[in-house]
């Protein structure tokens, strides 16, 4: 098969949507379960084959355009690049991760909860592989219809609140995106990323394109104070929906900025840059010191979410090569070592279906297994050198400090405070005396949990110790964008 | 010979009167005999209009202008009728099942 | 032209009017009362034919042909599809939601095909008479139909005001067309277009012609400030009624208004598309906001069609001749994505009706339990009405805020933007009782055949739209393309 003309972006976008379908020819749950897990792993290893034949350097990639409208320059128009790779092959590996931590503990409507999983994943990567805007905005907004149903339908407590707070305030964020995108088009002809980016915007034209876009992405990310959604939606969301939420969603946010906001409107970037850091910075105080009081281990997870996008927002406002870099790496930790501790998290309340920390304590004694991963992955968040958090928010940290020290000192303070909430949780749910009796006959994690786990922890330790592996594909995008942008706000 | 526009300026008072007759009286009827009246009024206008241009269109408008009046008329006692008949009343503001 | 031209060109009409008669005919015919069944097939027979002869004329390219102060273009021919398709739909569904509810089904259904023929006629008028005529026509038929259960009070209620409202739009709508008349002398729209001045006082009459003409356009279309008889009677009368005087009889309006305006009033364009703007913003505030409270489903719908036509007057208010999105496009297509989508939600609460004979939003609780086939295609109506892609409703909102964008009219298209997320809050609501609420009762819904095929038809259409919008953007651009070239 000749790889240069095969559809591969295609393959790896419609999978999902085929798979979806699929479900419906199967009415035992078991041959359901067993499609989505086949499906998902199937558009794994498509978007693997994206690597053998990476070429470094910061263009788009297995680009596809097929013409959509006569008249109209909309077209489906797909391509990749150094900054969208990492974030497609993190959806694709959340994919498989999220149908076997849900393998048994969905028993009610499984096919229509692997349906929303499968076109959710496929919305999502819409959404990184779109290079016509009309495309991407057609993506962005239908991401919101499965999330919205996973929330409402399996989560927990007030599901159905969070649910709607989630639909609305993203949908609110990007109501006038569609306004902005049209102006683009009309300024120059074009609905084309390629085209838009070299089209030279005037000043107005950019200062507004920046705030609605940068509205849509805040919201988001989410940035402080724009973050009222995401402590609902994670904790009322049933443990798939919240790691697709914290692994992939959020992240739409970041690449938005990075792929729109700042290209497109380098101008307006100049001017908003501060504010960006600012609020990035505040993101990751707030964040950090709200979890610190949490009582519920998955809303600590949920705030610390918040700081660590704060972190990544940070490296995309210090605009240089370490920033940006650090903030998509960031970006791939953050969904990889926070999908981990929402898919521990879900494993204990699964077992005790309950979240305080208050009724945990003493599980290293009766859990090994468990401890003794989710040591490693808070480790991984919290930083530790050798794992993946330290390589990415080092990174950032060095962009931010080249930019603004202070910046650097802040968010270091940020690096202090997450090693103080996530230990707190640590010792809330493994240490002290195993004194509560509903604890004493918990299970170890069985085979299923520990498979689901091991990929993100290898992940972890390749990242930490080869970081070079990936940001040899990362840095020539950004250094492309930063040969575009860069001069324009003085970097 | 009587200058057209002291046609249209009686018309147009005709055509006020009706449209306040509507906006102020409660019965369904007597709104209704004041539409009559607006649309007598455009008659009216009509006529004078086409003796202004000296071609029949709005002559002719006037005699369908007719037509539809008496269509409409028969439809509504109708319909008025069977509230009539339901209700005892033709006052609009006691016809007041569906609310805001 | 000769006679079999003539007949071929207004081979709908024909069929239209020839249905209704042998409809009624039939009818009294019968010894036997089968509950109209008789009367709706015959019926729905008579709007294929009528469908089939319309997008035979569509297809073989017609370019404008004047028969009888009717225009047969593809304007025309689009309206006149769309208003087949839709009284098609309603008929399809009142087979089974009718029965046992009046003994005069026969005359019901006869009714329907006539306002299928007087929008047929509204719509191609080139005539100011003829429009008046059409206009009036489709409302005499209405206020029939909207109170059409004479043992129920309320839809009597919608009835009287329906037709009190309707008679002074009327009324108001004439003394308009007599200013138009005064002012050129003729009747003709093409005549008028070409001698109605754009200077000094004959503007001041131009606008005044335009708001005394957009009395009878607006009322039609459910545009505020004409939207006041819209709540009540849309809530009080038969539901598929309800369907009906939402769709096709709102299409009407803007057909007429866009005929009108743009035929006859070209040199005023400045005027009425801001007077049309103006009107735009008031619609979907006001309709939203109202909307928002409303837990009576018909009335919650009666509230957001008033929205809605506030977007699709953005299409004309938005008109941009030459421009990428002209704005005609984006109301016509705003028009064919809406009809299928409101008709659908209407469908589906005729069926809840039926079942329980609610139609409160406590009666959707616990839908997706008790019948999940309507919960899901309620779902897409109302995504598609929110306007969600890949749905109809995103594209028709896509190509009408394309051609504000293209205008420059940036206020405007603020405004409506963020009116979609107050719409989507009501929207959401009744998808969340539908999939959320627990309902006390269990009791699966069984929908009727007619209706379970109106609404698949409904359904499928809102996805092939939204998915493969290209046929009918193409289709509709051409049509716009026509109107365009010989109004302006």
């Amino acid at each position: 098969m000749d790889l240069t003309t095969f559809p591969l972006l295609s393959l790896i976008l419609w999978l999902p949507v085929l798979g979806a379908l699929a479900l419906f020819l199967f009415a035992d749950a078991r041959s359901i379960r067993v499609t989505a897990l086949v499906v998902t792993l199937l558009d794994f290893a498509a978007s693997l084959l994206l690597l053998p034949r990476w070429t470094p350097d910061g263009s788009m990639h297995y680009q596809e355009v097929l013409a959509w409208a006569a008249g109209l320059d909309f077209r489906y128009h797909l391509g990749v690049d150094g900054i969208s790779l990492w974030l497609v092959l993190l959806t694709t590996l959340l994919g498989p991760i999220v149908v076997l931590f849900s393998w048994r503990n969905v028993t009610e409507n499984v096919r229509s909860f692997f349906f929303l999983l499968l076109i959710q994943q496929a919305g999502m990567l819409g959404v990184f592989l779109s290079l016509d805007l009309i495309l991407f905005f057609i993506f962005w907004e239908f991401t919101l219809i499965p999330m919205y149903f996973l929330i409402g339908q399996w989560g927990s407590g007030r599901r159905v609140y969070a649910a709607t707070k989630f639909f609305l305030y993203t949908m609110a964020g990007s109501a006038l995106m569609l306004v902005v995108i049209l102006l683009l088009y009309f300024q120059t002809g074009s609905f084309n990323w390629l085209t838009l980016k070299e089209a030279g915007l005037d000043r107005t034209l950019q200062f507004w394109g920046f705030l609605t876009f940068a509205l849509a992405f805040a919201i988001k990310v989410p940035m402080f104070p724009f973050h009222t959604w995401l402590p609902d939606a994670h904790v009322e969301a049933p443990t798939a929906g919240s790691v697709i939420l914290a692994g992939v969603l959020l992240k739409m946010g970041v690449y938005g900025f990075l792929r729109f906001c700042l290209p497109l409107f380098p101008q307006a970037t100049a001017i908003f840059l501060p504010w960006i850091a600012g609020l990035a910075i505040v993101g990751i105080l707030y964040g950090s010191l709200t979890a610190l009081v949490q009582k519920d281990v998955k809303s600590l997870v949920a705030y610390s979410s918040i700081a660590h996008l704060g972190f990544v927002m940070l490296g995309v406002a210090s605009m240089n090569e370490q920033g940006l870099s650090g903030a998509v790496l960031q970006s791939v930790n953050h969904g990889l070592s926070t999908g981990a501790l929402f898919l521990m998290v879900g494993m204990i309340y699964d077992r005790r279906h309950t979240r305080l920390l208050a009724e945990f304590g003493g599980l290293w004694r009766q859990m090994p297994v468990y401890s003794a991963l989710f040591m490693v992955v808070v480790m991984a968040s919290v930083g530790l050198p050798g794992l993946n958090g330290f390589v990415g928010e080092f990174t950032i940290l060095l962009g931010a400090f080249r930019v603004n020290p202070l910046w650097a000192a802040l968010g270091t303070l940020g690096v202090i405070l997450a090693a103080w909430y996530l230990l707190a949780a640590v010792r809330g749910l493994l240490h002290g005396p195993l004194d509560n009796p509903a604890n004493q006959h918990l299970a170890d994690l069985d085979r299923r949990e520990v498979l689901v786990l091991a990929p993100l922890v290898l992940l972890f330790f390749l990242i930490g110790l080869f970081p070079a592996l990936f940001f040899d594909k990362i840095t020539p995008a950004v250094e492309l964008l930063l040969r575009d942008v860069g001069p324009v706000i003085g970097r | 010979m009587v200058p057209t526009h002291y046609y249209l300026i009686l018309a147009a008072i005709i055509f006020s009167m009706g449209a306040l007759g509507v906006l102020v009286r409660r019965n369904a009827l007597i709104i209704f005999m004041c539409v009559e009246m607006m649309l007598n009024a455009v008659n009216l206008t009509l006529v004078a209009l086409a003796n202004q241009w000296g071609n029949l269109s709005g002559q002719v408008f006037v005699f369908i202008v007719m037509a539809v009046a008496a269509a409409e008329v028969a439809i509504g006692l109708a319909i008025v009728m069977a509230i009539v008949r339901h209700k005892d009343t033709i006052n609009v503001e006691e016809i007041n099942l569906l609310k805001w | 032209m000769n006679a079999l031209d003539i007949l071929q060109l207004l081979s709908p009409e024909l069929i239209l009017a020839l249905t209704g008669f042998v409809v009624v005919s039939v009818d009294l015919a019968m010894r036997r009362r089968d509950e109209g069944r008789t009367a709706a097939t015959i019926a729905l027979l008579g709007l294929g034919g009528a469908l089939v002869a319309t997008l035979l004329l569509a297809f073989a390219g017609t370019s404008t042909v004047e028969a009888f102060t009717l225009a047969i273009d593809p304007y025309s021919l689009f309206f006149k599809a769309l208003a087949i398709v839709s009284v098609g739909l309603v008929i399809l569904a009142s087979i089974s939601f009718m029965r046992g509810k009046s003994r005069y089904l026969g005359e019901y259904y006869a009714l329907l095909v006539f306002a299928a023929l007087a929008i047929s006629l509204a719509v191609s008028a080139t005539n100011l008479v003829m429009v008046y005529l059409g206009i009036e026509f489709l409302s005499i038929t209405s206020y029939i139909l909207a109170s059409y259960f004479r043992q129920d009070l309320r839809s009597q209620e919608a009835g009287v005001k329906y037709f009190l409202y309707g008679a002074v739009a009327g009324a108001v709508m004439l003394y308009g067309i007599s200013l138009l008349y005064g002012a050129t002398g003729s009747v003709d729209l093409a005549t008028v277009g070409a001698l109605f001045s754009a200077e000094g006082d004959q503007r001041l009459l131009g606008i005044a012609a335009i708001i005394l003409l957009l009395a009878g356009f607006g009322f039609k279309a459910s545009l505020v400030p004409f939207h006041q008889w819209a709540p009540d009677t849309y809530e009080g009368a038969p539901t598929p009624i309800t369907a009906f005087l939402s769709t096709a009889s709102k299409a009407a309006g803007f057909a007429v208004a866009g005929r009108v305006f743009m035929v006859a009033l070209p040199n005023l364009v400045a005027d009425w598309t801001a007077i049309l703007g103006s009107l735009a913003i008031l619609s979907m505030t006001l309709g939203n906001l109202v909307a928002l409270k409303q837990t009576n489903l018909k009335r919650l719908l009666a509230y957001s069609s008033i929205a809605q036509a506030g977007y699709i007057v953005l299409g004309l208010a938005a008109l941009n001749p030459g421009g990428d999105f002209d704005g005609v496009g984006g109301l016509l297509i705003y028009l064919l994505a809406y009809l299928f989508t409101n008709i659908g939600a209407f469908l589906v609460v005729m069926a809840i009706e039926q079942h329980s004979g609610s139609v409160d939003l406590a009666a959707y609780n616990g839908l997706i339990k008790r019948a999940p086939a309507l919960a899901l295609w309620m779902t897409l109506f109302l995504l598609s009405l929110a306007g969600i892609p890949p749905l109809a409703g995103f594209f028709g909102k896509f190509f009408v805020f394309a051609a504000v964008v293209e205008r420059n009219l940036l206020t405007l298209a603020a405004i409506a933007a963020v009116n979609a997320v107050v719409a989507a809050f009501y929207y959401l609501n009744i998808v969340r009782a539908m999939f959320f609420v627990e309902s006390e009762e269990q009791k699966p819904v069984s929908v009727a055949a007619g209706l379970s095929a109106a609404l698949a038809i409904s359904g499928i259409m809102v996805l092939v739209i939204g998915i493969a919008a290209q046929p009918f953007i193409t289709w509709i651009s051409r049509s716009v393309e026509m109107v365009l070239v010989s109004g302006m």
